[in-house]
């Protein structure tokens, strides 16, 4: 067998990646303008619910009890 | 190709006598050249995108205050190290899986330990809770993903319910269930995903298009339909349609093996940790990376990646020990957690957001808030 023939994998694997490529151009984008502006905004609407940023007393957090019971 | 096209492409100066070795080159050179060209023209596209950078847009988001988080809680029990853990929907169990064998369940508010299961392999690389809490899946060197029911009677041998489900010519590197007790999502070292129905064992679907081992999965959060995320040895983030198979979008900005991804809440990105020393947002909609979570100092891997509950806080547990906090929205850091003594391997958000878990190296698992 001749070393300088590409084999059938070669072929498929380089005939599969154009076809993902195709696939990939064809998609519809946004711009990152109005992609970070629905980042920022789901953000805003969500952070006062938040735990971790807002705080929550130890007494709402069951992590934050001094002592941790134990269930005898 | 057609071969039609060679031939007539072909210089009258060439015989007519044309080996297969000759039309398969052509051919060969003819999809390689086109893939460049596509290659060349997405690039294109999303750079005529990049009209701004998200930090950018969030100049006028209000500065985040200081952050007291500290372990409020330490599970020991492992005997080697953890590698992977997950929290159970009721905000309060956790199983975890280490390199010893073991998988174990506890309740993160006593730290007791509930269960316990010996796998028959050492280095259980991947675990996961079943939504119903009433089941663990759990893989690692032994190429399959297990699920195990869990008993209410602790003196219950769980070993010997164990449903093999999953099997992969290679480790398993993920698994999670998926909105369901029914099916299971899982990656491996074999370089493809695989979607797997728990009660027979059957193949759903498989993913095929990562170069290398793949290293991790993220499921899109249940309102933004039935898409999962995968990270891999090929430094490519990939996207994928779990009823076609068909991978939807691909990225390739990270400069070495993507150890963990994880979407944002509302599902339109997702954010990825890796080797590189750097974790990354990537948002679907404008198809390209749109911000860098990085310093100079930050020398080591990014194990695991999780977001806080609003998505505001981009948590990243380290091969260096240490948990780093970023400001998704602003791109810097807001603090640096120290506990562990080695490698931070796997971090969670608890289904509630009111802690993390983080599962380290040194054979524990801490509980931070």
């Amino acid at each position: 067998m001749s070393s300088k023939a590409p084999s059938a994998n070669n072929l498929n694997q380089a005939r599969q990646t154009v076809q993902q490529l195709r696939l990939e151009a064809r998609i519809e984008r946004i711009k990152i303008s109005q992609a970070s502006a629905d980042i920022v905004k789901y953000c805003n609407q969500h952070q006062k619910s938040d735990p971790l940023i807002m705080g929550i007393p130890a007494s709402e957090n069951p992590f934050k009890e001094k002592k941790p019971c134990t269930v005898l | 190709v057609p071969v039609q096209y060679i031939v007539l492409k072909r210089s009258p100066l060439i015989p007519e006598m044309a080996t297969q070795e000759v039309q398969l080159n052509e051919t060969l050179a003819h999809l390689k050249t086109e893939s460049e060209t596509l290659k060349t023209k997405l690039e294109e596209e999303r750079a005529k995108l990049h009209d701004v950078e998200l930090h950018q847009v969030a100049e006028k988001v209000e500065a985040l205050g200081q952050f007291v988080m500290k372990t409020r809680r330490t599970l020991k029990g492992h005997g080697n190290k953890v590698l992977c853990m997950d929290w159970c929907k009721d905000k309060r169990r956790i199983v975890s899986s280490s390199q010893d064998g073991k998988v174990i369940v506890w309740d993160a508010f006593t730290t007791n330990k509930e269960h316990a299961v010996t796998m028959p392999c050492t280095w259980v690389m991947a675990c996961a809770y079943a939504p119903s809490g009433c089941a663990v899946a759990c893989g690692g060197l032994d190429n399959k993903c297990s699920v195990y029911p869990l008993s209410l009677d602790k003196n219950e041998n769980l070993a010997a319910k164990k449903k093999s489900v999953a099997m992969h010519t290679n480790y398993l590197s993920a698994c999670s269930f998926t909105n369901s007790d029914m099916q299971i999502l899982t990656s491996s070292g074999d370089g493809t995903c695989a979607l797997w129905d728990v009660e027979s064992g059957q193949l759903l679907q498989s993913f095929h298009g990562h170069a290398a081992d793949v290293l991790c999965l993220d499921l899109a959060p249940s309102e933004t339909g039935n898409t999962f995320v995968s990270g891999g040895c090929d430094k490519k983030a990939n996207v994928w349609d779990m009823r076609s198979g068909q991978c939807i979008q691909s990225f390739e900005t990270h400069e070495s093996d993507i150890n963990s991804v994880r979407y944002y809440p509302s599902g339109d990105a997702f954010a990825s940790g890796s080797d590189d020393a750097t974790c990354r947002l990537y948002d679907l909609r404008a198809d390209r990376e749109v911000a860098i979570y990085s310093k100079e100092s930050i020398i080591f891997g990014v194990s695991s990646v999780d977001f806080s509950l609003s998505g505001r806080l981009l948590f990243g547990g380290y091969n260096d020990y240490t948990i780093n906090v970023w400001d998704v929205l602003k791109g810097t850091r807001v603090s640096i957690l120290f506990g562990h003594e080695n490698r931070v391997s796997t971090l969670r958000v608890s289904p509630d957001g009111t802690a993390f878990c983080t599962g380290s190296w040194d054979h524990t698992l801490r509980i931070w808030a």
